[in-house]
């Protein structure tokens, strides 16, 4: 399956924010999750479709060490989360991406595993990156307990009392992923394994599954260590706690350059997220109970704010932001009709005017709630063929070339990069745990090594080439003579029938924050309560308030 | 004993071992491509894509493009790349489905040219043919056909190459591996070259990688 096209409502289109809005870092860095973000897509379908569930195997010992199976099966195929445990000594429990051991590591495998596979990737799985699995498995990944929560929630638990409200709330999570690898990577499936299986084939739907499957066993975890210290005096999270943990995740540089190294991929994210935003904003009126759902989610977002902490100085602004932009929305919706006259696109352009991008993007996303007949099915059309997207078309004309970049690329033509501050920075990858990494041009050593991300400036050299090149001649022949620009080209013919494939900012100036990256692509992944703990690494909560597998999903038999 | 590696693997890999022998980024993207497109027929494409990239490690590329192409290509070095030579033919592939045939001379490992005419082929639905030494070549949208004598399959060097589009339709073998076996030392080999796009660990790298904040609490 390769995604369905994206079929545009015709009365949509003049209510669309065009690329130039939406493709800026600084508002891609204050993206919120969506109805169409990809953990909620995933819950949805498996609802919808009454996927079973079943705690295969569960061979964990007293001391909480051993290993696990989850099950879920679908109409067609099932899919398990094959858990390890291990016993981690508290100074190799370390999140950065240079860490050697964890708390637990995990694959989901193709299938049910037997005895014979869980005794191969118990050889490989724990040893993750330097392991090596199969076209068997979807997804590789590994996590680390939350210290401070996970004992005194055992402590609890294990004395027949409930956790701390306030500090089950507070971390959100039992356990937080450091990695979790998809497809072809380190042997699993490659992603043509899956392409044409619908349950699997949107974005991350496997990863994501993994850690959903991941939440269960947390939490099956600590209760049984609370079990095995308490004996019968130990009792089980309420269901109310339960849901309010979720899995944590520490996100670094990794998934960066994803967003600029699919730019087909990433423009049907964004075009599916657009078209949803315009849909609602072109509607005429909102009904009573439309009304109430948005305002159901709004106190829910406010009560998500209260709970969202950084310490980071760029997120505490941030925050202070939306706290001020809530309480705007909150005088705006007691103030004006939500009725009629399009209402969401006045609520839209009263934002735009009043709100921080944080206020504004957190609006778009609770617009979307009260609508899913409206715009669920768009996301459907977040995969895409990127087969397609890379072939070059050498008949093109320099002159149609040169009018792509004038038309869409005036972010990176204007810039000087002759000035330092606008090439201040270079991407690569470290020699030292195959991980992309920003270095500083001018300060530091190994510039040679840089990455194909920065964009603007190969864009802004390929102009300057287009410029002196004879117009008779073809893109063909510009190639051949110049193959340097071949990857520009490339990018520039996604571009112009993909407009929001690029992303229009310097991607190698002295300001600009990686994080921004991170935020939009964990945000379609369906995150919450980002918290950066620098400009390059990200802390966020997934599947907090979802529902466990056996409250969502009957049990297999 | 050889190992299994996925097609992301071969072609992310082949992409690097391209970049480090000098070919640039957009070409070296070729590379992995062409690769991964061979690989999928369980042909050989890793392994001669190393040779290939191998012998021109450290060499000047340009040699090796296609520098006259209005009769018969020619490369100002011994032989034509057939990574560049293949990417300039499908740049030219709308030639080819009017009906020029290209006609090559002196070229390493033909069957490199034929991956990424492939890719041709399936970009525009259609069946463009290759020919060298006793063997013909036809990519489809989704197959390939070999005609001829398999032997000439895997020549390392071929005094002369062609190209032209085809209206046959029917392939003989299609797409049958996800994940391809592939010798230890050769995998090695394509990785000790893809290294060489890494840069080493320095102390500020270490600190670009993430924050000077406690991270297990």
């Amino acid at each position: 399956m390769s995604g369905t096209e994206l079929n545009p409502m015709p009365q949509a289109a003049k209510f669309r924010r065009p690329p130039e809005v939406v493709m800026k870092l600084a508002r891609m860095g204050s993206f919120h999750q969506t109805r169409l973000s990809f953990m909620r897509t995933l819950l949805r379908r498996l609802k919808k479709e009454k996927w079973q569930f079943e705690r295969k195997l569960w061979e964990i010992g007293a001391d909480g060490f051993g290993r696990a199976v989850y099950t879920v099966s679908g109409p067609e195929r099932s899919y398990s989360l094959v858990a390890f445990s291990h016993d981690l000594p508290d100074h190799k429990r370390s999140d950065r991406v240079i860490a050697t051991a964890w708390d637990a590591t995990f694959t989901l495998f193709d299938g049910v595993p037997d005895t014979a596979d869980l005794d191969r990737l118990q050889k490989s799985v724990p040893k993750q990156e330097a392991g090596r699995i199969s076209d068997s498995e979807l997804s590789l990944s590994r996590a680390n307990r939350s210290v401070r929560l996970w004992q005194h929630v055992i402590e609890r638990l294990s004395n027949g009392q409930q956790p701390d409200r306030n500090q089950v709330e507070s971390v959100g999570y039992l356990v937080r992923t450091t990695a979790v690898y998809g497809s072809g990577k380190f042997g699993a499936a490659d992603r043509l394994t899956i392409y044409q299986r619908a349950e699997v084939s949107g974005p991350f739907q496997a990863e994501l599954l993994s850690v959903w499957l991941i939440r269960a066993f947390s939490i099956d975890l600590v209760e049984h260590i609370a079990r095995a210290i308490g004996g019968d005096r130990a009792v089980t999270i309420s269901p109310d706690l339960r849901r309010r943990i979720g899995v944590g995740n520490a996100t670094g540089l990794g998934m960066a350059p994803f967003l600029i190294n699919h730019p087909a991929l990433i423009n049907n994210w964004m075009v599916a997220r657009e078209e949803a935003i315009a849909r609602v904003r072109s509607l005429a009126d909102a009904s009573g109970e439309a009304i109430s759902d948005f305002k159901h989610h709004f106190e829910l977002a406010k009560f998500n704010l209260s709970q969202w902490h950084s310490e980071h100085p760029i997120q505490i602004k941030k925050l202070g932001q939306l706290n001020a932009d809530l309480k705007k929305m909150s005088t705006y919706i007691e103030t004006e009709s939500l009725v009629e006259n399009h209402p969401w696109d006045r609520f839209y352009l009263w934002a735009e005017k009043n709100l921080s991008l944080e206020g504004q993007e957190q609006l778009v996303s609770l617009m979307l709630e009260p609508y899913g007949e409206l715009v669920d099915d768009l996301s459907q059309c977040m995969d895409a063929d990127e087969h397609l997207s890379f072939f070059i078309d050498g008949s093109m004309s320099p002159g149609r070339l040169l009018e792509i970049i004038e038309a869409q690329c005036d972010w990176a033509i204007r810039v000087d990069y002759q000035q330092k501050q606008n090439r201040a920075r270079f991407w690569y990858t470290s020699a030292e745990k195959l991980e992309p990494r920003v270095g500083e041009r001018f300060d530091e050593p190994g510039a040679e090594f840089e990455q194909p991300l920065s964009i603007g400036l190969f864009i802004k050299q390929l102009y300057q080439t287009l410029h002196e090149w004879d117009p008779r001649q073809s893109i063909a022949d510009l190639l051949l003579a110049h193959p340097e620009h071949r990857h520009t080209v490339r990018r520039l013919q996604t571009l112009a029938t993909h407009p929001y494939s690029e992303i229009r900012d310097n991607l190698i100036a002295a300001d600009m924050l990686p994080i921004d990256l991170l935020r939009c692509k964990l945000s379609f992944f369906g995150a919450t309560k980002f918290d950066p703990r620098s400009d390059r690494w990200v802390r966020i909560c997934m599947y907090q308030d979802a529902p466990y597998p056996n409250e969502m999903l009957a049990t297999a038999r | 004993m050889k190992q299994k590696y996925t097609l992301a693997e071969v072609e992310s890999y082949v992409r690097k071992a391209a970049q480090a022998t000098g070919l640039g980024w957009g070409l070296s993207e070729e590379a992995g491509k062409a690769a991964r497109w061979l690989a999928a027929f369980d042909l050989p494409g890793p392994e001669i894509s190393l040779a290939h990239l191998q012998r021109l490690d450290g060499k000047d590329y340009k040699k090796y493009f296609p520098a006259n192409i209005d009769t018969r290509w020619q490369a100002q070095g011994d032989y034509l790349c057939p990574i560049v030579s293949g990417a300039a033919l499908a740049d030219r592939a709308g030639q080819m489905l009017a009906g020029t045939e290209f006609k090559l001379g002196e070229i390493a490992y033909p069957l490199l040219l034929v991956a990424t005419i492939g890719q041709a082929a399936r970009y525009h639905k259609t069946t463009f043919t290759t020919s060298w030494a006793n063997i013909r070549v036809n990519c489809y949208e989704n197959g390939i056909r070999i005609e001829g004598s398999r032997d000439d399959l895997l020549l390392a060097r071929a005094n002369s190459a062609s190209c032209r589009h085809s209206t046959d339709l029917v392939p003989q073998q299609l797409p049958s591996t996800l994940a391809y076996s592939i010798e230890p030392s050769i995998w090695s080999a394509i990785d000790a070259l893809a290294f060489k796009t890494y840069a080493p660990a320095t102390a500020e790298s270490r600190a670009g990688a993430g924050a000077g904040l406690t991270d297990n609490d």
